[in-house]
């Protein structure tokens, strides 16, 4: 198991400990992370692992058995107005009112955060909406609730963003649109915790990533630092013979890598030379035991 | 969190609400459809009561002995019977059976009783021979009253024949206990007039659980009570909500039919006791609802039974001890009273004091079991 990697000092979210049972179930067992004002930080795990017990916990939707959460240094219990007046989430499901429109969603949720003259226009318009502002959000695409799941989200320029798999399903122009929202965020300052089960998604954006499986971490690190501790950096090359096509794999950290090299490139009928990198997936499954979409 | 912050969130929650319900066909139609059903029922209904019973009599060769026995002015007054004399047998039978409406001195009749005296009765009774006095009772005319018709028949004879009691007749003081109601009898548009109510109230029921389950099932009151707003801020405004619609329409509609005639704030205040329950039993079944179906019908499984002590009190006599148990009883037994029979707050504060209690039992039950299901969204 890894222990917990500290962002930062004044940390925007704490976990510290953080256990919760439903029953004989323990779904979270005792997990620390902390992170930073600007970071975005991914929190990878497959289906059942407790990501969604833990952020109910980091929300304030569950009162966590032991163990504290801080926003903002705020030590969160649950209906912490001030705490949770610094929070954005945006939730897996899409629960928008449909029978209002999207600009009176946002105005709706504008008034419980006491967002006075909030600017629907700029704000549909940056997640690309702003034509539909006045429409039924019951007549939306899916893109379309989740972009306005994530502008609900930010409307009040939160500190803390919890996002739950902010670009599932979506078109790439609307996921790209969102990603770009989300480095925005954090450039602003925003804590940004990201849960996804795309890992290139999460390579891209995330500064730190955690490995949650069972309801323990077991890896807290940044993607490069996970790739080099865990990952095998290797060179793929593919030529044809007269047996046909081969493929041969030769590992960088080989002392023998470079003479293996110089043979391939000057041998007849090379096709293709790539470098490998692991992914955060292969290393995930080689950590766990589990891959992601369980 | 300042009170007025808290108050500004539950209204900003109570106004989305609304906004909601006025977008919800099914309510937009319903509602407005039921204001019309309802008031229109109770305009069909009639707002007195006819107390006169009105006997048609043939009585040939009497000389006119049984309408002067029974001077029609005095006996319509004071006892409730008019006598309409016919000159024909058929003619009384025919305005009887048929229930044929005749005119009699520029006046229409509908005859409940029809009294066809022999022709020769006179010489009959002298003689000591037996006659046959033909008696005609609309189905409608409660036993009570065809003997009370015997007995008339019988004394008019008596008193015909020139035979009386060989004993003095005494003097009759007649008590009524209670309110003495001849005259003024309560008419089935006041006795209506709580059912309506009542009816109303079971259909904003179904609106705020429809209101309810839609947020649960959505999740949008997961995405609410992550805000400032707290699980308390919204269970206060579908509180808020449930009774405002409840209240809001019953009061309208009572306003319409004359409700808030006698004793107005006391009306008004078992109506808030009333829509309060509402909003209970409307978050109970908004509640346990899994889907649109499944959430009317609980409601209707609740609510139904609500409405019995109103159907109760459209019959008269003392409700059975199960529906004294109902919650709705006090509540009905109240607007009842005072609606249709003028009480006061001294005699209702007993029914008052009963529904509070239910509704508070009620309401607790409601926001404990959704605070339950909120929580765990």
């Amino acid at each position: 198991m890894a222990t917990s990697t500290t962002a930062a000092n004044s940390a925007a979210v704490s976990a510290e400990e953080l256990r919760f049972s439903y029953g004989d179930h323990e779904a979270v067992k005792g997990i620390s992370f902390e992170i930073a004002p600007g970071e975005i930080f991914g929190f990878l795990g497959p289906n059942g692992a407790g990501k969604t017990t833990t952020i109910k916990m980091l929300t304030g939707q569950l009162r966590p058995q032991s163990g504290t959460v801080r926003i903002l240094g705020h030590d969160l219990r649950r209906d912490d107005p001030e705490a949770q007046a610094h929070i954005g989430v945006c939730f897996e499901e899409k629960n928008l009112y449909d029978a209002m429109s999207g600009e009176e969603n946002l105005r709706f949720f504008a008034a419980l955060y006491d967002v006075d003259g909030l600017d629907t226009d700029a704000l549909l318009e940056r997640v690309g909406l702003a034509d539909r502002a006045k429409d039924r959000v019951g007549s939306y695409s899916k893109g379309m609730r989740q972009r306005l799941m994530v502008a609900r989200a930010i409307l009040h320029q939160p500190m803390v963003l919890f996002l739950d798999e902010p670009t599932d399903g979506l078109d790439p122009v609307s996921s790209k649109a969102i990603r770009g929202i989300i480095r925005e965020e954090a450039e602003r300052g925003a804590a940004v915790l990201l849960t996804t089960h795309d890992m290139w998604e999460a390579d891209e954006l995330s500064h730190r990533v955690a490995f949650i499986n069972e309801g323990q971490i077991y890896a807290i690190d940044t993607p490069e630092n996970l790739k080099l501790q865990h990952g095998r950096r290797s060179v793929k090359v593919r030529r044809r013979d007269e047996a046909g096509v081969r493929e041969e794999s030769f590992g960088l950290d080989d002392p023998a890598v470079g003479e293996q090299l110089r043979t391939a490139v000057q041998s007849e009928g090379l096709m293709t030379i790539h470098t490998e990198e692991s992914t955060l997936e292969n290393i995930f499954v080689e950590m766990t035991g589990r891959r992601l979409e369980a | 969190m300042t009170i007025s912050r808290r108050v500004a969130i539950v209204r900003a929650i109570v106004a989305k609400d609304l906004r909601e319900f006025s977008r919800d066909r099914l309510w937009m139609v319903l509602t407005p459809v039921m204001l019309v059903f309802y008031i229109g029922i109770l305009w069909l209904l009639p707002n007195t009561v006819d107390e006169t019973i009105k006997v048609g009599v043939y009585a040939p060769g009497l000389g006119g002995q049984f309408e002067q026995a029974f001077d029609s002015d005095a006996i319509s007054t004071e006892t409730g019977l008019q006598v309409v004399p016919f000159d024909s047998p058929d003619a009384l039978e025919a305005a009887v059976v048929d229930g044929t409406e005749i005119e009699v001195d520029g006046q229409k009749h509908s005859l409940d009783i029809g009294m066809v005296f022999p022709d020769d009765l006179a010489a009959s009774l002298s003689a000591g021979e037996p006659a046959t006095v033909t008696i005609y009772v609309d189905a409608a005319v409660p036993a009570e009253v065809q003997t009370a018709m015997s007995a008339v028949v019988r004394e008019a004879t008596y008193a015909m024949a020139g035979v009386g009691l060989p004993v003095t007749q005494p003097q009759q003081e007649l008590v009524v206990v209670g309110e003495d109601r001849v005259g003024s009898q309560v008419s089935p548009q006041e006795l209506m007039t709580p059912l309506i109510a009542v009816m109303v109230l079971v259909v904003e029921a179904m609106a705020l659980a429809g209101l309810v389950a839609v947020e649960i099932q959505t999740r949008t009151a997961k995405a609410v009570v992550v805000s400032p707003a707290s699980v308390g801020d919204f269970l206060s405004a579908k509180s808020a909500t449930g009774t405002l619609l409840a209240f809001g329409q019953a009061g309208f509609v009572l306003l319409l039919v004359g409700g808030f005639g006698h004793q107005p704030l006391l009306v008004a205040l078992a109506l808030l006791i009333g829509s309060i329950m509402t909003a209970g039993f409307g978050m109970l079944a908004g509640s346990a609802g899994r889907d649109f179906m499944t959430t009317i019908f609980i409601s209707v499984v609740f609510m139904v039974p609500m409405a019995v002590p109103a159907i109760a009190a459209l019959f008269p006599g003392a409700a059975s001890v199960w529906v004294q148990v109902l919650p709705t009883y006090g509540f009905i037994e109240t607007i009842v009273g005072v609606i249709a029979y003028g009480d006061s707050w001294a005699d209702t504060y007993g029914y008052l004091l009963l529904s509070a209690a239910w509704c508070v039992a009620i309401f607790a039950a409601g926001w404990f079991v959704l605070r339950r299901r909120v929580e765990v969204l």
